[in-house]
């Protein structure tokens, strides 16, 4: 087949309309400006005019049912509540959790002696704490979960342990309310 | 052959069955606690009860015999009224333990829950507390409260092992699981009874609190501790594997296996195995790549045979390689053109339910793949006689079964003198401090092939964890051996070498992974085992 040249001509509408792209831009060149300036000046003389949370000086107060990320409940008596019966490590949509359970000589038999979650992975979705059994992973309102390194973003037993009363008003509460326990 | 219906369904049953098998074979699910292939009818449970016209009242499924006419129905509102009964008089007392109970996912008591039991709890007394992780044995675990008094496991000490250790005391409401006083659940079965246990009452030692059973993978295979050949099942997970299973087999093992071979597999995951070929240059042994010391093994096989004649060079064979393997390895004695070819068997005690004298799997498959002397070869004892009289100047050992069996004496005396030692084995031994050339093997939980046993069934195994860094089987071993010491391609392909087999070796005529299948292939009897 030989090759044949085809001219095209453009409507006059899309000739227009990438002129109007060009404004389109522009004006959002403007309106980003015209924030950052006002942001600036209000931020200068303190007296800010819109809505900006200076993190991490500043932190927004979650509320009390709010979804971030897992953490595991510790009993008074400094241990955790969690018996590695390993429903969330199944539940978990993301397969973020491993638990290596293990026995003890206390009355529940069984505790994790390896409980991770790589949070780089978790969505917090919470369907962990609805798998749980025994109320002992729930949401937290953490979300902070940058680290220097892959290996950082991956927390341990220790670093997922929270007082039971921290929890008690705040996502426990719902948690027996909203799966009727 | 008397004619029943069952839900409508016209079956033809055997003559003098029980309604429960007949129905479970022709997949009506007929839900039971007590009653199991294997041992003998119970009736204790009342789970099976199916209706039967003309009865005036629901009957237990496994204690009625078939008869002709019979019109059975097991999905009538009457039937799921009395399992809903049978489920909640079972839960009364039943502890709240799944969380921690290690049956969890596998437990008929779960299952049946789910499937005829009731969402809600009406009583209110509370449980009844019994004992709690009570050791009944070296290897058993008894959790009385979780025991639902179905007796299976009874029925298995008295009927399978005739040990009689357990039994229900006291009567009503008041039963429970015991064993005997003085007597602990110690038999060289016991671990059968935590399969067999409907709930998580009777639990191995081993496998307490290891992992949730949902999470591990099964494969088909074959115990490699004694030539019985116990058909098995290898559950595995992140490449390690968590515990072994019987898998039934009327023609070997039933529904058992023992408990020596069922805990035998922790050396698949030992941190000390050989990973790396070793060579010694000088004193000490060094860590090298795969091609120098198959070289070097090529190498001196080749050179030996050229200056001092085939006869100086010796192979004890391992009766715990797949035919595969050790057809392989029987190729390299032949181009060797070696007569002294032997195989290495520890021999120790058998019984009279399972467990064979021979301590390998492949005893049988080592005969039949030739890897015994021929005339004028020299046997395993007469092979480190002429290595010590300096005769034998090459010896290439596969595992280390010669060390449990030969003369130590004169095993010393022979290693001493032998010019070159070449050992292929899992673990390190006295054999490799005295090798040359250590070449790692890898365990059976890592190969596919098959392993014939005593009885001259054919069976298969499968990989079921991944080797590590791509570490080759023993049987690639051999084929690149093939490749450095004469022409050709050789390759290691189960499928394709037991091809080979089917066509060299006369006794296995025919063969093939498909006619192996997942029972195994009995071979024919003519074909006498040669021992
Ligand atoms: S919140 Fe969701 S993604 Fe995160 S650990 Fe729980 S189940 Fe997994
Ligand atoms: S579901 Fe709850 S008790 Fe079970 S392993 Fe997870 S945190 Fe532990
Ligand atoms: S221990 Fe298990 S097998 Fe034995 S009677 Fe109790 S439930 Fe049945
Ligand atoms: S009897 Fe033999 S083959 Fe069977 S389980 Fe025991 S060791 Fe394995
Ligand atoms: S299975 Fe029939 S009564 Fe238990």
């Amino acid at each position: 087949m030989a090759t044949q040249t085809v001219a095209v001509r453009r409507p006059l509408a899309m000739r227009a309309g990438f002129i109007r792209s060009a404004f389109a831009i522009l004006k959002g060149l403007w309106i980003t400006n015209r924030h950052f300036w006002r942001n600036l000046w209000g931020f200068i003389i303190r007296k800010p005019t819109v809505f900006t949370v200076q993190f991490p000086e500043e932190r927004l107060v979650q509320p009390n049912a709010f979804r971030g990320m897992p953490v595991l409940v510790q009993m008074d008596n400094g241990k955790e509540r969690c018996v590695a019966c390993g429903l969330c490590e199944w539940a978990c949509p993301t397969d973020c959790i491993t638990i290596y359970p293990a026995e003890t000589a206390d009355e529940i038999e069984r505790y994790p002696r390896v409980f991770d979650i790589d949070m780089s992975r978790c969505m917090f979705c919470g369907l962990c704490e609805e798998a749980c059994p025994e109320e002992a992973i729930v949401m937290s309102q953490n979300v902070e979960i940058c680290a220097y390194s892959r290996r950082g973003t991956l927390w341990h037993k220790d670093d997922l342990l929270v007082p039971v009363d921290k929890l008690l008003d705040t996502r426990l509460f719902h948690v027996r309310r909203g799966y009727d326990r | 052959m008397p004619k029943i219906t069952i839900d409508g369904r016209e079956i033809e049953a055997p003559a003098n069955a029980m309604l429960l098998p007949v129905a479970l074979e022709n997949g009506v699910h007929v839900p039971h606690y007590c009653w199991h292939a294997k041992l003998s009818v119970d009736g204790s449970c009342r789970m099976c009860q199916v209706e039967i016209e003309g009865s005036p009242k629901l009957v237990i499924a496994c204690n009625t015999p078939v008869r002709e006419g019979m019109v059975v129905r097991t999905q009538t509102p009457a039937v799921q009224n009395a399992r809903r009964g049978v489920m909640e008089l079972l839960l009364v007392n039943h502890p709240l333990d799944c969380p921690i109970c290690d049956k969890a996912g596998e437990c008929l008591l779960q299952d049946y829950s789910y499937a005829f039991g009731s969402r809600q709890t009406r009583t209110k007394e509370p449980r009844r507390k019994l004992q709690k992780r009570k050791e009944i044995g070296p290897r058993m675990i008894l959790d009385q409260e979780r025991c639902i008094l179905c007796r299976r496991c009874v029925r298995f000490c008295r009927e399978i092992t005739h040990t009689n250790e357990l039994g229900v005391f006291n009567m009503g409401d008041r039963s429970m699981l015991d064993v005997m006083e003085g007597q602990p659940l110690a038999n060289d079965y016991s671990i059968n009874t935590a399969d067999i246990c409907p709930v998580g009452a009777l639990e191995s030692k081993d496998f307490h609190h290891k992992l949730r059973v949902w999470f591990l993978k099964k494969t088909p295979s074959v115990c490699p501790s004694c030539s019985n050949g116990c058909n098995i099942t290898v559950h595995h997970y992140r490449d390690r594997i968590w515990r072994m299973m019987p898998r039934r087999n009327d023609a070997v093992n039933e529904s058992w296996m023992c408990d020596h071979g069922r805990l035998n597999y922790q050396q698949v995951g030992d941190e000390t195995r050989l990973r790396q070929p070793q060579l010694r240059r000088t004193a000490k042994l060094q860590t090298v790549a795969w091609d120098e010391a198959l070289g070097y093994v090529a190498r001196t096989l080749r050179d030996t045979v050229r200056t001092h004649g085939a006869e100086s060079v010796g192979v004890i064979a391992s009766p715990h390689l797949t035919n595969e393997e050790l057809f392989r390895l029987g190729q390299v004695v032949s181009l060797l053109g070696t007569k002294n070819v032997d195989t290495a068997l520890v021999v120790g005690q058998g019984d009279n339910l399972l467990i064979k004298p021979e301590k390998a799997a492949n005893a049988r498959g080592a005969r039949d793949m030739g890897l015994r002397p021929t005339a004028g070869g020299l046997n395993v004892a007469a092979m480190l006689e002429a290595a010590a009289a300096g005769k034998l100047r090459v010896l290439y050992i596969l595992g280390s079964d010669v060390w449990k069996v030969a003369d130590p004496q004169a095993l010393c005396g022979a290693l001493e003198k032998v010019g070159c030692l070449i050992v292929q084995d899992v673990f390190d031994s006295p054999l490799t401090e005295r090798a040359q050339v250590v070449l790692p093997s890898l365990t059976w939980a890592e190969k596919t092939g098959t392993f014939t046993n005593v009885k001259g069934r054919v069976q298969q195994i499968h990989r079921a964890v991944a080797p590590r860094d791509e570490q080759p089987s023993d049987g690639e071993i051999f084929s690149r051996l093939l490749n450095q010491l004469g022409e050709g391609q050789w390759h290691f392909e189960a499928t394709a070498v037991l091809e080979e087999i089917a066509s060299a070796v006369p006794a296995y005529a025919g063969i093939s992974f498909a006619r192996v299948g997942a029972q195994g292939f009995a071979l024919p009897e003519s074909a006498g085992d040669a021992a």
